[in-house]
């Protein structure tokens, strides 16, 4: 497992758009946006209309919190002061698991997991899991790895 | 483009050395680019009447420039953009023109790329002391995913899993444009390496190691586009713009994460248009140029726009086909990797010195187009230089192309 992130050197700021979403993580839930007109979901909720229907009515949908990586980056250079001694570090983008449309359309999510590099893979199975910060207004989704796949692909160099 | 093609011409193109650190400011360096680009084209700053740039908050804007140079102008705008602006601002260039606002503009783009304001939010002296996630950074910072390695690497994770693709193809990419660099005086770096030194190199982000990524520099290019009918009165022979596409746009996996398949760039919207406008295909193009933020970028824009298939990169590159003398020569001047960092608009003054035959290299004569050809003693010059596909990049999402060609073709 990763060394902490030191959130004390992060200061997120919800705005208008992504208060409820913030709100809910706190509750531990996990939203997507809902078109309350077509159906169709979709993740960051910065966006503040539907992209499918161009409905400007958003609502939200809460998500079991499961998925399956999709794609990774591991992070040995770290940007962020928080995360410097945390490194190396993955960060996923996970396709979750209730968000499937009959049109074929999907939503991804992202976020650092909680495993470090050797046990991530695309493919696998994950889950939401929330952590605390400094800010007593803000607790960070992250993820972890809860399964194993098949066809599990991983980055071998 | 259809009967604008070859209507338009570049004509003019100059840059300040790339430098790291400059020690001066945006201003005096895109005063030193615009005057070159100018002087380059065999005009006077009084016979120039538009100005556009481009910048992320991080420069002087249009009427600095003009006001510091003395220069009058019938138009002036500054747009917000980075990768992929340049040649979209061609596109402005020729719109404005055609449409009799202007008679003969200057394009610029001046940055301190290193000292100043760094891609990804990282300060000159390192990482960011405390983050503040705000707006879209609060679902990129927050999760330690800022820069554009960090931001490409997922696009490149994903394509190499699903392509079967490895990182020797990224290899193959940084060693074609180090070569490159090492016939260029101007360059950054200049000693050769090799496909072992680009997979012995550190990592930064998995997938990409040191060698995949570009050299931040500070620096100013610009360039000057006119009308045919006044470019043949000037100081080189014209370089004809055949066609292009500027700015083509789709949802941009920075944001969009759920998008189709994160690594189908923008570039696959806008080829075929800028094809066929220049009414040529693949086959006729002699060199190409590549946004190579990234060792990545540059593979995935060959299949973006065509010149091989769908998930074919990694094929298509090996055995040097990217370098001088091969196929398909990309980058010349060795691009970002390893010339220096200008946000797209370097590839595009050198590929109107090749397209001239002026390349500035090793050559004593290469001023009056005299070359030896002699990669051994520094002749970048190709020896059939006459149509070019420049491809600009701006994320994943933006994309645009610029087909020239010179005098011969």
């Amino acid at each position: 497992m990763p060394a902490p992130i030191d959130y004390s050197k992060l200061r997120i700021v919800p705005d208008f758009d992504t208060a409820e979403w913030w709100a809910a993580t706190k509750e531990h839930k996990y939203l997507v946006r809902r078109c309350p007109d077509c159906g169709h979901k979709w993740f960051p909720p910065i966006f503040p209309a539907c992209a499918r229907c161009g409905s400007l009515k958003t609502g939200w949908f809460e998500t079991a919190g499961k998925g399956v990586i999709y794609s990774y980056v591991v992070v040995v250079q770290p940007i962020v002061g928080a995360f410097v001694g945390t490194a190396p570090y993955v960060v996923a983008i996970i396709e979750l698991d209730d968000c499937r449309e009959a049109d074929g359309a999907v939503t991804r999510v992202a976020g650092v997991m909680l495993n470090d590099e050797p046990e991530i893979a695309i493919g696998l199975p994950c889950e939401v899991v929330y952590e605390e910060t400094a800010d007593p207004r803000i607790v960070m989704p992250r993820w972890r790895v809860c399964g194993a796949a098949p066809n599990a692909w991983r980055f071998a160099e | 483009m259809g009967s604008l093609t070859d209507k338009y011409c570049i004509v003019g193109v100059g840059e300040t050395p790339h430098m790291r650190p400059s020690n001066r400011t945006t201003l005096s360096m895109a005063c030193e680019a615009v005057s070159k680009a100018v002087a380059d084209a065999g005009l006077r700053l009084s016979d120039i009447d538009g100005m556009t740039s481009y910048q992320i908050g991080d420069s002087t804007t249009s009427p600095h420039v003009a006001t510091a140079l003395g220069m009058r102008l019938n138009y002036a705008v500054d747009i917000l953009g980075g990768g992929s602006s340049g040649e979209a601002l061609v596109a402005h260039a020729i719109g404005l023109i055609e449409a009799g606002y202007c008679k003969t503009m200057v394009i610029f783009r001046a940055m301190n790329g290193r000292s100043g304001r760094r891609m990804g939010g990282q300060t000159p002296g390192g990482p960011i002391p405390v983050a503040v996630a705000e707006g879209d950074a609060q679902f990129n910072m927050g999760w330690g995913w800022t820069t554009p390695a960090q931001r490409f690497g997922m696009s490149a994770m994903r394509y190499l899993r699903d392509t079967g693709c490895t990182t020797r193809a990224f290899a193959e990419i940084a060693v074609a444009h180090r070569y490159h660099a090492s016939l260029n005086p101007k360059a950054i770096h200049r000693s050769p390496i090799t496909i072992e030194d680009h997979q012995r190199s550190r990592w930064i982000v998995k997938p990409f190691r040191l060698l995949d990524c570009c050299q931040e520099t500070d620096v100013s290019v610009a360039i000057v586009v006119t009308s045919r009918e006044r470019a043949f009165d000037l100081r080189h022979p014209p370089v004809f713009i055949m066609g292009g596409y500027a700015r083509t746009l789709t949802d941009s996996p920075q944001w969009n994460y759920s998008r189709e398949e994160i690594h189908y760039v923008a570039g696959n919207y806008g080829w075929k248009r800028a094809f066929g406008m220049a009414g040529i295909s693949h086959k006729d193009v002699d060199f190409i140029s590549c946004y190579d933020a990234f060792t990545f970028t540059t593979l995935i824009q060959l299949e973006a726009n065509g010149f091989c298939g769908k998930g074919e990169a990694g094929e298509f590159v090996k055995g040097g086909r990217l370098q001088i003398d091969h196929e398909l020569p990309s980058n010349l001047s060795g691009g970002h990797l390893s010339e220096g960092y200008t946000h797209g608009v370097q590839m595009v003054i050198e590929n109107v010195r090749q397209l001239r035959h002026r390349a500035d290299d090793a050559c004593p004569g290469w001023a009056e187009g005299r070359h030896t050809y002699d990669r051994k003693a520094g002749c970048r010059q190709l020896r059939k230089a006459d149509i070019c596909c420049g491809m600009g990049w701006g994320w994943e999402n933006m994309a645009s192309c610029l087909i020239l060609r010179g005098i011969a073709a």
